[in-house]
């Protein structure tokens, strides 16, 4: 079991001062958080930019000490017992970092066993065995300046993989790939919990990534936590409107005034914009489903519908709410 | 430990043979085989071959040629050294690696350890070239006590790694490698008697030559390879050697911890 428990990190950052004088200031970037992951189970952490999602992962992998509060991972204390931890750990980046470029994938894959106590044909089996995952072993000898950027990433989740950790850290993992090798990535982290029973905690600037991978999500914002739960319960509590997009190609000023007395009489909003193909974007929110008025509406004012959207809401609305929030 | 020494070892020597900084090692060589040139021309033709009597008393021998060429060779083994050691973490900073080595559970004296043998193999190299370009000028080590030059070599690679914690740990705190190393560089170029017997120096730097290991190094070093002493001989200069190894291996070791987490702190915060 991985628990955090009120875990509290405080930056001491030195401010622009004169030659001789140090000015320092302290920023919260996490705040009495706490969370548990259990084997199996994929954990999204989501928050916008600056809400405390990288140090957080980097205090779990002990990369970082946390100013207060304790995180315990098998019963072991991520500070004082902090080799125990490393050994149950490990963490995958996105980007091109965390590789050794002149070295084959083979050869760091070796180096990051051994460096985990790995060795003889334990190693080689471990290697062999990742290489097969992530789909590289015929790339295998060559070096990883020569890689394409998909074929870096999935070598750093083999290196992410190779102590065989229980607990599997997340960060951004598919940022910059194709959307196909984006998808076979996130193939493989569902077979990591369901078929290996990791746990991992995710997060991703990709939200639709989230939904489909993550059983609960964590949504921190400066630090705290703000919520707590499945995405479909999340987006449900925090967005109940249901947007309507309608493009009809003329606009007149009766229906103008109409459009705005439907989404008035709903408590919802409504918006319009000019398309590139002479045409008209309307755009309905209502916690209401306002598709039968409004096309009874354009009906009544014999206007051609050229294109109907009806979106629900995602939890991408819930982080967007939140941002707005945040600078309101 | 001996694991990740093994493996960092075998790393660095197939990162070296498919692309290390072959500049690194010729600089090296060349910077011994100036300082050879250097003391040659200037002893043959500025000074004609004189010396003042106080060589003699100070440097215990009057083969100044023999003294300053192994000076040179000593100097590049000794910036070698440092410099291979200490830019260890910080090259790992640069290229994106030190997370994932701080991920795993590894002993950083293994680390340290498989880079500082890996290394000895281009010092040695650019060891002998400097002494065989030394030989053309002038070098003479017909009395030299070989194995006790050898047993000196080995220990002062320890204080030097010793020193190189330190210098790593000032390199990782200023995120600088240029400046410090070559500010460094140049105090022991002329501090620790690379080109004259410590003596020379006026009375109030002389205790700063003795906080560098390159000075007893050099003392011990030259009673073996010109005056063919045995190691006994040289018990002073290698109980020195050890108490300032002990000094820096403590400050380095602290050091190196306090700015490996400095350096995440600064990169996150």
């Amino acid at each position: 079991m991985f628990l955090v428990e009120n875990v509290r990190k405080v930056y001491r950052i030195r401010e622009r001062g004169s030659w001789f004088s140090r000015q320092w200031k302290e920023v919260e970037a996490v705040s009495g958080l706490s969370f548990a992951m259990r084997p199996g189970s994929i954990v999204g952490l989501l928050g916008v930019n600056g809400a405390g999602k990288t140090t957080t992962i980097k205090m779990c992998c002990t990369l970082l000490e946390p100013t207060s509060g304790s995180i315990t991972v098998d019963g072991y204390d991520a500070v004082r017992c902090d080799r125990q931890v490393k050994a149950l750990v490990n963490m995958i980046a996105g980007g091109e970092r965390m590789l050794y470029w002149r070295l084959t994938g083979r050869e760091n894959l070796q180096y990051f066993g051994s460096l985990y106590g790995l060795s003889g044909s334990r190693l080689a089996e471990r290697v062999d065995t990742l290489l097969d995952l992530v789909e590289l072993r015929e790339a295998a000898d060559t070096p990883v300046e020569r890689y394409s950027k998909g074929m870096k990433q999935r070598l750093q989740i083999a290196r992410g993989l190779i102590n065989d950790p229980k607990y599997l850290f997340l960060d951004e993992p598919t940022l910059g790939l194709d959307a196909p090798i984006a998808r076979q990535l996130r193939r493989q982290v569902k077979q990591l919990a369901a078929e290996q029973g990791k746990a991992i905690l995710l997060t991703s600037h990709y939200i639709h990534e989230v939904e489909e991978l993550c059983d609960e999500v964590y949504i921190i914002d400066k630090g705290r936590l703000v919520a707590h739960d499945t995405p479909e319960r999340l987006t449900r509590s925090f967005c109940r409107e249901t947007t309507l997009r309608v493009t009809i190609p003329v606009l007149p000023d009766a229906l103008q005034r109409d459009l705005r007395q439907l989404a008035e009489r709903h408590r919802g909003t409504w918006d319009v914009a000019e398309t590139d193909q002479q045409a008209w974007e309307l755009t309905l929110r209502s916690e209401a489903d306002l598709t039968a008025p409004l096309l009874s509406l354009l009906a009544a004012h014999q206007s051609p519908v050229l294109r109907l959207v009806t979106e629900q809401p995602s939890l991408e609305d819930v982080i967007l709410q939140m941002a707005e929030r945040r600078s309101a | 430990m001996f694991q990740v020494a093994k493996a960092t070892f075998l790393r660095n020597t197939l990162v070296m043979l498919r692309a290390y900084p072959w500049s690194f090692v010729i600089g090296h060589i060349l910077a011994g085989v100036y300082t050879v040139l250097f003391a040659y021309f200037a002893y043959t033709h500025v000074f004609a071959g004189q010396l003042d009597d106080r060589f003699v008393r100070y440097a215990g021998s009057a083969d100044y040629l023999s003294y300053v060429i192994l000076g040179g060779a000593f100097y590049s083994f000794a910036v070698s050294t440092l410099m291979n050691v200490s830019r260890s973490l910080i090259t790992e900073l640069r290229e994106g690696t030190l997370e994932a080595m701080l991920l795993t559970p590894s002993s950083r004296k293994g680390y340290f350890l498989g880079n500082v043998t890996q290394q000895l193999m281009r010092t040695l190299f650019e060891f002998s070239v400097i002494l065989l370009v030394g030989r053309l000028f002038g070098l003479n080590l017909a009395g030299a006590d070989v194995w006790s030059a050898a047993a000196v070599w080995l220990l002062s690679t320890g204080a030097f790694f010793c020193q190189a914690l330190v210098l790593g740990s000032v390199m990782l705190r200023f995120r600088d490698t240029y400046i410090t190393q070559n500010t460094l560089f140049v105090l022991m170029a002329f501090l620790s008697g690379v080109t004259y017997p410590t003596a020379y120096l006026p009375e109030w730097l002389q205790p700063l030559s003795q906080l560098l290991p390159l000075t007893p190094a050099l003392e011990a070093f030259r009673h073996s390879a010109i005056l063919g002493q045995p190691l006994s001989a040289s018990a002073p200069q290698l109980m020195h050697m050890a108490i300032l190894s002990a000094v820096y291996v403590a400050v380095g070791a602290v050091g190196i911890r306090r700015m490996e987490k400095r350096v995440l702190e600064s990169i996150f915060g």
